[in-house]
């Protein structure tokens, strides 16, 4: 039977990644993740969960433990920050490579320098290119739901690329919400057991992980880019058929739009500042305000389609940016104006809560009216 | 089937690009034989990685994972814990890695693996460092004349550049091996071209302005860029004629000989035979089953008249006969000498053969001659040669490098089909090269000043500085190097070059020369012990830790089982001598790895639950010397660092010694 707790939104994960039945667990502790092995060590050391748990020595191992129980073929999971984060960047390329669908839940924190541990979309976003899928979620309901459509996604056969699911550090994993926690039975018809065609085996071994010389090395790259534009179809089947299973989708699953109808500006953004400026955008509208928000799920990959559309009677997008791109801005903000370099829209950037800086409502509108008076982007400190 | 107790077979197979006498190689088949089939291996990067899985290829006849370098044990740990959660309790867990991989950046990995008791057997190949090289087809200057670099035997004296006095000497090859098949950049200045790894050290001219001094510094050719400059032979060691072997003469009487013109052969080289080999490289040809020498020389063309001067000189006229367009010279033997004097058949196959290039100056001059008679010209100043062999062109170029001749490279045209030859139409296009060459402009001495700055080396008499006008990078090639003594350089291709080097890492032997703890004049080698690795390992509480030495495959083989049959984390590492690494002969690993265990370098022992077991028995201790004196490694040791080694190898054994029998460390729950 599913159930409806106030839990906290890291718990909420742990939760939704048991349901997932994964068999493997390799786990290293790091803020503001760490409530998540945490549970998750809960659940398999009561027998609630039937799972090996590898308590890594860094989050260099873990992913590579995670490399090691895909290689063998079966379902894993596991999560980090940040630092952590940064630390199995070198292993990132070489699991979307190797084709493995595993899921990462990253509770997005600032990158250090200085050391942060409160949230920006520095550690995700800055992973951008290495063959990951990547969802961002605005609310704990949104990440308990995406942790169980990112298996789907990733182990469609048409996919077979890893998934970062990204929940904001401390504003979901520590927040507490009510998040209605599905049942097994339904999740398990959802999400049947992953088989993979291939995987270590005495009885018809396979090398994995051979090197590639010059003459091989571009397709193998090019592969996982058909991949990532297959994967912008399958989010969008797999939310509906989430939605359809259990009443919940987020938009498409790439990108919702919210009062667009007839909006003149509209102000995009990833995470849980959506939030906020659901909020922001209601109360201006009310106003008279013709302006709208776009919330962009999928950072990679990239809805430029869906992007163009919503768009396409906008005069002009302000970014809400949390993460720059030292030496060009914006990080998010260049991804779109790219998207939309031959659209009419113009596109301005807002940096916004660095470090865990707060982004309030009178910050959302000040940039709302700077975009209004066309002004240029800036730092909203 | 099995045969003394070891599996037949082979789960390693053939065909991967390890160097001939590679120790690793050897290992990683035994350890896989004596684990069995049912076995799943994670590697760490290195060279067993790169070596054995080429994509498309791979050598692993059981399931093998690689991910990255310092992650073998974790990768392992993933690996077992799916396969527990699958229920398999049977498949074997094998990670290997290489010294690196296990004593350095993998260190952590490897101790969280067992700290955590993972059930999995980790082998570490310790050949004792981290390599590079150049390709198969180098040309090298020595004594003996230009050689292939796959023609070199230790024991050949070879071109080498004194870097104190700039000078040109002789030095002993002491060792060549085989780097296996790797990619490769090709440098070119106006008259070189060499092909060489990009780790490969070339002598590159550092100049310091005005103020400072300038120097010769050795540079990878990551490193090099277009407009540095580099050593380059410019003259070779004037030589002496050549005696030549005696052949074996056909005589009246032999099968088909009925009659013979009898001829003198000649016993050395000379002006006039080399001059006369110059235009048979290019117009002749020999025909030993038709008894003769011809050469294409139509009347009217220029050469027929000085090839039949040339014969009367070397007392064959008598044999000669003449047709319109050809000269023959009847002679079974003389057809037989030519054919040994290695010049090739054929027009695409002529080269000059290595010995050509140990002549004095006036017997190449002559040569040159010989073949501008045939199929050169002149251009203005410069002489041209044109051919359709391209190694001939190749050889000839470096053999006007020797002659301190100009020479530019090599050009390459094509004459079309139907084109008139020596009279006849060609049936098909050909491609011809040529090259073009010219005598220096001998700049005075007086203005030395000013000409080092073209020529750094300006008034040395054997080698200049040429600046690198391209550098392109090309495929991958099998690969070789040269070890030589004292200068430690040596001429491929007409440029100094370096014998190649390895980096240290934590279980590099102390004094060992490697290229980031060189063998220098401040300090010699790397300063630092091994690091304990074995110990280490049993400190943490496995149950099984072993080394093992591919000098003993029945003793690696009994590790590899036992190991196996723990339950929990074991580790094993592997003495595994490695040709260029330690700088020894490819067929030298087995005896320098059976002097480490006679000498008590690399001991065998095992620490099972706890308890130090000695492997070995020693009545005679060898000293450290020898087994230090096998490998280029060690060269650079004196006397006083005999002795430290000796200390620190007799500590660690007495160590051993004392401990054998004992329980020394707590194990693992």
């Amino acid at each position: 039977m599913s159930e409806t707790k106030v839990i906290s939104g890291a718990d909420g994960v742990a939760n939704a990644a048991k349901l997932c039945r994964p068999k493997v667990l390799p786990m290293y502790p790091i803020t503001p993740s760490t409530l998540i092995p945490e549970r998750l060590s809960e659940f398999v050391f009561n027998g609630e969960l039937k799972s090996e748990m590898i308590h890594v020595e860094s989050e260099h191992s873990a992913a590579s433990a995670l490399y090691g129980a895909y290689a063998v073929g079966v379902r894993s999971f596991t999560a980090t920050a940040s630092q952590g984060l940064a630390l199995m960047h070198e292993i990132l390329p070489i699991i979307s490579a190797s084709r493995f669908p595993a899921v990462l839940a990253v509770a997005n924190r600032a990158l250090s320098g200085p050391l942060n541990i409160w949230n920006d979309h520095s550690d995700a976003v800055s992973e951008r290119d290495q063959g990951w899928i990547q969802l961002y979620c605005e609310s704990n309901q949104e990440a308990f739901d995406t942790t169980i459509m990112a298996y789907k996604i990733a182990e469609s056969e048409k996919v077979l690329l890893p998934v970062m699911v990204c929940m904001d550090g401390f504003y979901l994993t520590h927040a507490y919400e009510p998040i209605t926690m599905e049942d097994q039975t339904k999740v398990d018809e959802f999400l049947p057991e992953y088989k993979p065609l291939h995987f270590l085996d005495t009885f018809n071994p396979k090398t994995f992980g051979a090197f590639a010389q010059p003459n091989t090395y571009m397709e193998f790259k090019e592969e996982l880019e058909k991949a990532m534009q297959n994967a912008l179809r399958e989010i969008i089947k797999v939310n509906s058929e989430f939605n359809k299973k259990f009443g919940r989708s987020y938009g498409n699953g790439l990108v919702e739009g919210f009062m667009l109808e007839d909006a003149d500006y509209a102000l995009v953004a990833m995470g849980s500042v959506c939030g906020t400026i659901r909020e922001v955008v209601s109360d201006l509208r009310a106003k008279g305000k013709k302006v709208g928000l776009i919330k962009l799920k999928a950072l990679r990959p990239l809805p430029a389609e869906d992007l163009k559309i919503l768009c396409k009677d906008l005069k002009s997008l302000g970014v809400i940016d949390r993460h720059a791109s030292i030496g060009f801005g914006g990080a998010l903000t260049n991804d779109i104006k790219s998207a939309l370099a031959e659209e009419k829209v113009h596109v301005e950037s807002f940096v916004a809560g660095l470090g865990g800086r707060d982004v309030d409502k009178k910050k959302i509108v000040a940039a709302f009216f700077a975009l209004e008076n066309e002004k240029e982007g800036y730092w909203l400190k | 089937m099995a045969v003394l107790g070891i599996d037949e077979k082979e789960y390693f197979a053939s065909g991967h690009r390890a160097c001939a006498g590679c120790g690793e190689a050897l290992a990683l088949r035994h350890i896989l034989k004596a684990a069995g089939e049912k076995t799943i291996v994670a590697q760490a990067t290195g060279c067993m990685e790169v070596v054995s899985t080429p994509y498309p290829e791979t050598s692993w006849e059981i399931p093998w994972v690689h991910c990255a370098f310092e992650n073998a044990a974790a990768v392992a740990s993933g690996v077992r814990a799916a396969l527990n959660a699958k229920g398999d309790k049977e498949t074997n867990v094998i990670a290997m890695g290489g010294d690196g991989a296990s004593f350095d950046i993998g260190f952590g990995s490897l101790s969280g693996s067992i700290e955590r008791g993972t059930k999995f057997l980790y082998i570490c190949t310790d050949n004792e460092a981290y390599m590079n090289c150049l390709a198969l087809d180098s040309l090298i200057m020595t004594k003996e004349g230009l050689k292939k670099i796959t023609e070199i035997k230790v024991g050949d004296e070879v071109y080498a550049f004194s870097q104190s006095t700039h000078k040109l000497v002789l030095k002993k090859c002491t060792g060549v091996f085989d780097n296996g098949i790797k990619r490769v950049f090709e440098i070119n200045t106006d008259s070189n071209t060499i092909k060489a790894t990009g780790n490969h050290p070339f002598l590159i001219l550092q100049r310091n302005g005005k103020s400072g001094k300038n120097q010769f510094v050795w540079k990878m050719v990551e490193e090099l860029k277009v407009g540095e400059e580099v050593v380059s032979l410019k003259k070779g060691l004037d030589g002496e004629s050549f005696k030549f072997n005696e052949i074996e003469e056909s005589k009246k009487g032999d099968y088909k000989v009925n009659k013979i013109n009898e001829v003198h052969l000649p016993e050395k080289s000379s002006e006039m035979l080399m001059k006369f080999l110059g235009l048979y490289v290019g117009d002749g040809w020999s025909r030993v089953e038709k008894a003769e020498v011809g050469f294409a020389l139509p009347e009217g063309k220029k050469g027929r008249n000085e090839a039949k001067q040339l014969v009367e000189n070397l007392l064959w006229s008598h044999c000669l006969s003449e047709s319109e367009n050809e000269l023959h010279i009847n002679s079974i033997n003389i057809a037989k000498f030519i054919d040994s004097l290695g010049f090739g058949k054929g027009a695409k196959n002529k080269i000059v053969p290595g010995w050509v290039f140990t002549l004095p100056l006036k017997e190449k001059q002559a040569f040159v001659e010989g073949l501008m008679l045939s199929d050169g010209y002149k251009l203005g100043k410069s002489n041209r040669y044109v051919s359709a062999s391209y190694e001939l062109l190749r050889t000839l170029r470096l053999l006007l490098q020797t002659m301190d001749m100009r020479v530019g490279k090599i050009h390459q045209q094509t004459k079309e089909r139907g084109t008139l030859v020596v009279k006849r139409e060609l049936l098909a296009d050909s491609t011809y090269g040529y090259v073009c060459f010219s005598g220096r402009k001998g700049a005075l001495l007086k203005y030395a000043a000013q000409n080092r700055q073209r020529n750094y080396l300006f008034g040395n008499e054997n080698f200049e500085t040429k600046k690198i006008v391209s550098i392109n990078k090309l495929g991958v090639e099998p690969t070789l190097d040269l070890r030589v003594e004292g200068e430690h350089n040596f001429v491929a291709n007409g440029i100094v070059v370096h014998n190649t080097g390895i980096q240290r890492s934590g279980a590099t032997f102390p004094f060992a020369n490697t290229t980031t703890s060189p063998a220098g004049k401040v300090i010699p080698g790397k300063q630092q012990p091994k690091k304990p690795l074995p110990f280490i390992i049993a400190a943490h509480g496995a149950k099984y830790v072993a080394t093992a030495s591919v000098m003993n495959l029945f003793d690696l083989h009994k590790k590899v089982k036992k190991a196996l049959a723990t339950d929990g984390p074991s580790f094993i590492t592997v003495f595994v001598p490695c040709v260029p690494g330690w700088k020894i002969d490819s067929s030298a690993g087995m005896d320098v790895a059976r002097k480490a265990f006679e000498t008590n370098v690399y001991p065998l022992y095992e620490i099972e639950d706890g308890v130090l077991t000695l492997n070995q028995k020693q009545d005679t201790r060898k000293g450290v010397e020898e087994y230090l004196m096998m490998q280029g490694r060690f060269k650079h040791v004196i006397p006083e660092h005999v002795k430290k080694i000796q200390e620190y190898v007799d500590m660690r054994f007495k160590f051993l010694e004392e401990n054998n029998g004992k329980k020394i460390f707590d194990t693992l729950f």
